[in-house]
Parts: C-alpha cells; sequence; structure tokens
C-alpha cells in the first residue's frame, strides 16, 4: 500500500468514445442530406464544410506545426485555377475538381524547402509574399484573361439538383477525409512529434524529432487543403476571379475561426467554423458593421481568451472529446 | 429606405434561424407559397464597398421602379402582382454569387436582373446560368461578360439563360474617333492601359483599330495597377508630343498618374485627355479639383438623353432631376442604366406571355429588341446570341456655371454610337 500507485495510459475514455460515436453519427446523418435539406440549406452547409476544412487546415499549420501564414489563399487560389485548367484541357469537370488538390499538394513540395527556411514573421510575409506571385502569375495566363478570369461553365451541363447533391457530397467527403487525416496524424507516431514541435521547438530537436521533416508534411497538407478548399469554392460559385480567390481574406477567416475555436485544439477549429458559419448568415447583410464585428470579436479573443472557446474549456474543465493525445490516471484500481 | 430593409431582413435571418429546426421542412413550403399570379424578381448590384458609387442611385431607381408596378404586371391580360428582392453584394464577388443562389433556392426567383461590374455581374450570371434562371444584366464591357464567363470566339454561344446588354470595345473606338476629330491635334495619342483585364483588351483590341483609322499610338507598355511613379511614361508621352492621351485605370492610379503629369508639364501640351472607367462619376471627379476640368469622358447614359424609361414613363430629364430633388446629390450616369435594366426586363417579361416560366422569359429574352432610358436594347442582331451592344457618348467635365450647386457639369460632346442623343457642346482643348 505504500508503494506508489501503478500508472495507466489511457487513451479513450467514456466521454470521448460517446463523442466520437455522435459525431460518426452526425456524419452518417450529414451523407443523406440532399435528401432532406432543401435546395438553400445543402449549398449553405457545403460552404461550412468548406469552412470546417480552412480553419482546420490553417490550425494544423499554425496551432502544431507553428507555421503562421498569412498567404494560404495561394494555395486556395491555385486549387481553383487548377480545377479551371485541367478543365478546360478536357477532363471530366468533378475529375478536375477534385485532382487540383493533388497537384497544389504535390507543388507545395518544392516550396517548402524554400519557405520553410524562413520562421516566424519572416514565414509569414514571405507567403503572402507567394501569394501575390501566385495571383500575378495566375493572371497572367490568357484563359484567365487578368482580372476578367473565366468560369467553369461545363459545370452548367448537370442539372442544378444533381450539381448541388455533387458538391456537398464531395465537400462533405473531402472534410472528412483532410480532418479525418489530421486526426491520424495526431494520433500516430508523427502525432507526438507535431505536438512536440507545438509544445517547444527547440525541445523537440533536442530529443530527436525530425523538425524540418514535421513540418514539410504539415505544410503539403495544409496546402492540399486549402486547394481542395478553392476548388469546391470554384464548384459553388462557378465564376473565377483571380481577385476573389487570393483574397487576404480567406485567410483572415481562417485565422478568425481557428482563433476563435482554439489554436492548438482538435476540436477547437471545428468550433469556430461553426461559430463563423452562424454569424455570417446572421449578420453578412449587414456589410460593414459586421466586418467590424468580426474584426473586433478576434480582437478580444486574442486580448482575453487567446486559447479560444475550446482550449479554455480544456484548460479549465479537462474536457477532450477526440482521443488525439494521451492521459496519465492512477491505476484501475481506484479511479480518482 | 436601405437602413428599413436592411433591418427587417436580419430580424427575417435571426427568426430564421432561431426557428432552427423547423427549417428543414421551409423549403418545400416556399415553393408552394408563391401563388401563380405573383412574380418575384431578384436585383444585386454594389451599394457598399469600393464599388458603392455605382449603387448609390439604385435605391432612389428601385423606388420609382416599385411605385410603377405597384398595381402588378399586365401581362396577356393577367395582372401579376411583383416583389422586386434587391440585394447589396457589397462589392464582393463571391457574397454576390452567394446571394443569387440564396435568391434562386430559398426566394424562388423568376427572373434575376444584376448590374454594375464584372464583380458583381459575372458571378450573379454564373449562378443564373447553372440554376436555369433566366437573367439580364448591364454595365460591364461585354468582351468581360461573355469571354470573360468561358465562351470561346468562333464557338457557339454557351449561355441559355443569361443575357447582357452594354458597351464594347467598338463603342468605344466609334465614340473616341469622332471626339477626336473635333479638334485639329497632330493625332497622336498616348495611351496608358494598365495590365489588367480591360487594359489588356483595350490594348489588344482597340489600339489597331486606332492605327487604321490614322492615328499614331504611342504605347509605354502596360503598368502593374497601384504604380506611385509614372515619370517614365509622362516623359515618353512628352518627347513624342502626344497632343491626346487616352487611359483606362482604376481611380486612385489616375489621380496619382495626373498629379504628376501636371507636374512634370506634360498636362499642358493635352489637347485631349480622354480617360475611361475612372470618371464616370461627379464626386470622383471633384476629387481632383482644378485638374478635372474639360477632361474628356464616355458616359452610358446623360440626363439629357431622349430616351423615357419605358416602365415607368419617366424622362431622362425628370429622372436626374428627380434624384437631385430626393437626395440632394448631383445626378449621375447610373440611374439611367439601372432604369433601363428594369425597362428591358420588364418588357421581356411581358413579352414572354408567362412570366412564371423561365423557358419562355429567356426565350423572350432572345428576341428582345425594345427602347429603353438607354436607348435601345436589341439582342436580335447582336454580334453573339446574348449580347446587344449598347452606346457609349462622348462627353466632357467642365466647369459648371457659376450659381450652380455642383462644382463641375458634363456635357455630351459628340453622339457616334447614336444620332439621337443631342450633343451640348463642342469639346474643349484640355489645355
Amino acid at each position: 500500500m505504500t508503494q506508489a500507485q501503478p500508472i495507466v495510459v489511457q487513451r479513450w475514455n467514456v466521454l470521448s468514445i460517446a463523442a466520437v460515436t455522435s459525431l460518426v453519427a452526425l456524419l452518417v446523418a450529414l451523407a443523406f442530406g440532399p435528401t432532406y435539406l432543401g435546395p438553400n440549406l445543402t449549398d449553405r452547409i457545403t460552404t461550412l464544410f468548406i469552412y470546417v476544412i480552412l480553419a482546420a487546415m490553417w490550425n494544423a499549420l499554425a496551432g502544431y506545426a507553428g507555421l503562421v501564414s498569412v498567404g494560404q489563399q495561394a494555395f486556395f487560389g491555385l486549387g481553383a485555377y487548377a480545377a479551371i485548367r485541367l478543365s478546360n484541357a478536357g477532363i471530366n469537370v468533378y475529375l478536375a475538381l477534385a485532382l487540383a488538390p493533388l497537384i497544389v499538394g504535390a507543388a507545395s513540395f518544392p516550396l517548402s524547402a524554400l519557405a520553410l527556411r524562413l520562421r516566424g514573421g519572416e514565414f509569414a510575409i514571405g507567403m503572402w509574399v507567394f501569394a501575390e506571385l501566385a495571383h500575378l502569375s495566375v493572371n497572367l495566363d490568357g484563359l484567365v484573361q487578368g482580372e476578367t478570369g473565366t468560369s467553369l461553365i461545363a459545370l452548367s451541363a448537370f442539372a442544378p439538383d444533381v450539381r448541388r447533391a455533387c458538391n456537398y457530397w464531395i465537400a462533405l467527403a473531402l472534410m472528412t477525409a483532410l480532418v479525418g487525416l489530421v486526426f491520424v496524424l495526431l494520433r500516430s507516431r508523427t502525432g507526438a512529434a507535431i505536438q512536440a514541435i507545438r509544445d517547444n521547438e527547440e525541445a523537440a530537436a533536442s530529443v530527436g524529432v525530425r523538425v524540418f521533416a514535421t513540418k514539410r508534411l504539415i505544410f503539403v497538407l495544409a496546402a492540399a487543403g486549402c486547394a481542395a478548399a478553392g476548388s469546391l469554392t470554384l464548384s459553388t460559385l462557378i465564376s473565377f476571379q483571380p481577385k476573389t480567390y487570393f483574397s487576404v481574406q480567406w485567410t483572415a477567416y481562417m485565422i478568425f475561426m481557428t482563433l476563435v475555436g482554439g489554436l492548438g485544439t482538435f476540436e477547437g477549429p471545428i468550433i469556430g467554423a461553426v461559430i463563423f458559419f452562424v454569424i455570417e448568415t446572421i449578420f453578412g447583410a449587414s456589410g460593414v458593421w459586421y466586418l467590424v464585428g468580426l474584426g473586433a470579436s478576434a480582437l478580444l479573443f486574442s486580448l482575453f481568451l487567446p486559447r479560444g472557446i475550446w482550449g479554455t474549456l480544456t484548460d479549465r474543465f479537462g474536457i477532450h472529446l477526440m482521443p488525439v493525445g494521451y492521459r496519465l490516471r492512477f491505476g484501475s484500481g481506484e479511479p480518482r | 429606405m436601405p437602413n428599413t430593409s436592411s433591418r427587417r431582413e436580419f430580424v427575417k435571418r435571426a427568426s430564421a434561424v432561431a426557428g432552427g429546426a423547423a427549417l428543414v421542412g421551409a423549403p418545400a413550403f416556399w415553393e408552394t407559397a408563391g401563388a401563380a399570379e405573383a412574380i418575384k424578381v431578384g436585383f444585386i448590384s454594389p451599394l457598399t464597398g469600393p464599388l458603392g458609387s455605382f449603387g448609390e442611385s439604385d435605391p432612389y431607381v428601385l423606388s420609382l421602379v416599385r411605385k410603377a408596378l405597384a398595381k402588378g404586371l399586365n401581362v396577356g391580360g393577367t395582372t401579376y402582382s411583383v416583389t422586386i428582392l434587391d440585394r447589396d453584394s457589397q462589392s464582393d464577388p463571391a457574397r454576390a454569387g452567394q446571394l443569387a443562389k440564396e435568391l434562386i433556392n430559398s426566394q424562388g426567383i423568376d427572373f434575376m436582373l444584376v448590374t454594375s461590374t464584372p464583380e458583381v455581374v459575372n458571378p450573379v450570371s454564373d449562378a443564373c446560368e447553372a440554376a436555369g434562371v433566366p437573367c439580364l444584366s448591364t454595365v460591364m464591357p461585354w468582351e468581360a461578360w461573355y469571354f470573360g464567363r468561358g465562351a470561346k470566339p468562333g464557338a457557339p454561344s454557351p449561355f441559355k439563360w443569361t443575357y447582357h446588354f452594354s458597351f464594347g470595345v467598338k463603342n468605344f473606338f466609334d465614340c473616341y474617333v469622332s471626339q477626336w476629330h473635333e479638334l485639329s491635334t497632330n493625332k497622336k495619342v498616348g495611351v496608358l492601359y494598365p495590365n489588367d483585364a480591360d487594359g489588356n483588351a483595350i490594348r489588344e483590341h482597340l489600339i489597331p483599330d486606332l492605327q487604321k483609322a490614322g492615328f499614331t499610338v504611342v504605347d509605354p507598355g502596360g503598368y502593374e495597377d497601384g504604380t506611385t511613379d509614372y515619370s517614365a511614361q509622362i516623359a515618353k508621352y512628352k518627347s513624342e508630343n502626344c497632343q491626346i492621351f487616352n487611359t483606362f485605370p482604376i481611380p486612385p492610379d489616375f489621380a496619382t498618374f495626373w498629379r504628376q503629369a501636371a507636374q512634370q508639364g506634360y498636362t499642358k501640351m493635352v489637347k485631349i485627355a480622354q480617360i475611361a472607367k475612372t470618371g464616370l462619376f461627379p464626386d470622383t471627379m471633384e476629387a481632383l479639383g482644378s485638374l478635372a476640368y474639360n477632361l474628356a469622358s464616355a458616359c452610358y447614359w446623360h440626363r439629357n438623353f431622349p430616351y423615357p424609361s419605358s416602365l415607368t414613363g419617366i424622362s431622362s430629364r425628370e429622372l436626374a432631376d428627380g434624384y437631385e430633388r430626393t437626395t440632394g446629390k448631383q445626378w449621375n450616369q447610373q440611374i439611367g442604366a439601372t432604369m433601363s435594366l428594369f425597362d428591358a426586363g420588364f418588357q421581356a417579361l411581358k413579352n414572354s406571355g408567362a412570366p412564371k416560366t423561365k423557358a419562355a422569359v429567356a426565350k423572350a429574352l432572345s428576341r428582345l429588341k425594345t427602347t429603353t432610358a438607354v436607348g435601345v436594347v436589341d439582342f436580335t442582331s447582336g454580334p453573339f446570341p446574348n449580347v446587344s451592344p449598347a452606346s457609349i457618348i462622348g462627353s466632357q467635365w467642365v466647369k459648371a456655371a457659376p450659381g450652380s450647386k455642383h462644382p463641375l457639369d458634363l456635357v455630351i460632346t459628340e453622339h457616334a454610337n447614336d444620332a439621337k442623343v443631342p450633343i451640348g457642346a463642342k469639346l474643349r482643348p484640355f489645355s
């Protein structure tokens, strides 16, 4: 009895089992969305899926790999552009939309060699410069015709209902795949490395974590994910005007969602995306004041709730819905 | 007006969200809610944001249109009540597209009207084309609307539901040649075209035509929007003695360029300064101070246009005067353009015989030939089936007569595009 109690490493608990089960149930329910949601809700929920992707990707980048980028719109825009190019080359339009993120992800690999050499603020600004460069280069393409842009008119060949449902399902599938990938990554050996880098990069390197390779993995994932969001947005908007897709507002939205939800938590960005989506739906029509409100709340959050909603909740109550970490618990004989 | 409507909108949205799950069953309700005799028309324009000056007069025009339609629209003996659902794109193309989809999906509109710049018109047109909702638009170069949405020269028009009437490069060419022959010059034209959509389209199509018409064009090459130093271009115009100057800049760039040109002594040798894209609205011109006097411009509507609005019966002059009376602001050319959109749109609804049948309305659009506040709109003889080029009239900003309420006045100086438009004054040399 005087001996130290045995310590158990625990991943799952009742709460996380319940949370994962209800999440799976929710995803199954969402999969049948187009059959019971009206056309407008189907469209809107598709947008929500895109927001979740954006938030999760920026969070993976900034929250886990410590790479604060203000140039993620580069990949968002390139994703849409790649889809336009592929479709114009005669590839089936939905195949083009699905291939675009893979191509952008592959293209971001060589870029990472340069970008990841920059640190902190340099990286943030470097990415913004890259986004501007990508924007200007796309403008030079004769197909895009500068800021005039072009449209993915191949999509008009599908009946509105079919297209709406397809967009919805592809967005749902990509969201599940990308967020699922982050989940699997975080649970894997790499996940431990990622979280170690998040907590302290130098310390992680000192215990043998391959910092550069891990960061590159996240960088490429985030690039492909943002490209997926861009190609999905194109599938719902059809119009491609470079100024819209390469606008820094997309990164601003990502930052807002992640900050409000909770930077560096798995659940936070998803919650942030839902909050942003609801705010946009209710207040979007009020124009300038809506943007002022968004900016002000992001400011208030970073001042008073720097860990965001979910980060604060976990700090205070120790709730973890998704089993991405480990917890130490005293032996089974004496649950605390 | 916009305040009350947006507040109502807000309450509606807030309660819709509060309704939560109840919404799931709503779509079916929406679809059956519209009685057979009610037409819903969507109208999207930029009221706020960087393009806000385009939408500034839209609430005024809307109030006139609503008054004219208060007793409904008579189509083939049946009177339909008309609801116009107006939305502000906030100058954001993504929002414009989203608003269009919302109007189509949850309001179940029968017809869409949209105006002012590619940032508003293209995404809305695309949403309508994709959803199979008839759509009529105006006020952006038709080339950027047609080719900018993926149509290919030589191929049949890919658009079935969307129609557009507005000026194109050819209209600019006719207008400029006529305008520039009014004064005797050395026919040397210094051009400053940005490296953007409009700039490149104009460079590619307008310059060769001007050369054929006997002008010598001095083009120092494209510049990026936002350039702050134009010394090289100015030196070139000066050394070539370009007495005519033509540009298609965004407003802040023009202000920068024109001040530098004045400092470096180029404006003194300019006889005709022909500016496009910038200088549509009196307030942007006033910001230039005395440098705005005698700048030549081209307008798509003017208070002296001879055409009344076919929908409301209001003359062009009364449209402008009414706006000045109601708002206290100087009239601008968008008033007539927005009115012409309603003129043409409702004429198409009448011609269709079945305004609730989308295919009938689209067919009526393809055969539309009518006279609106801006002049003739004719889809039967356009360069492409979905396009009707509209006129653009040479004009000039002059110092207003003493005692006038506003510092500048826009006078018509030529009418090559439409001989029915009365010329108000002879073009004055810039300096």
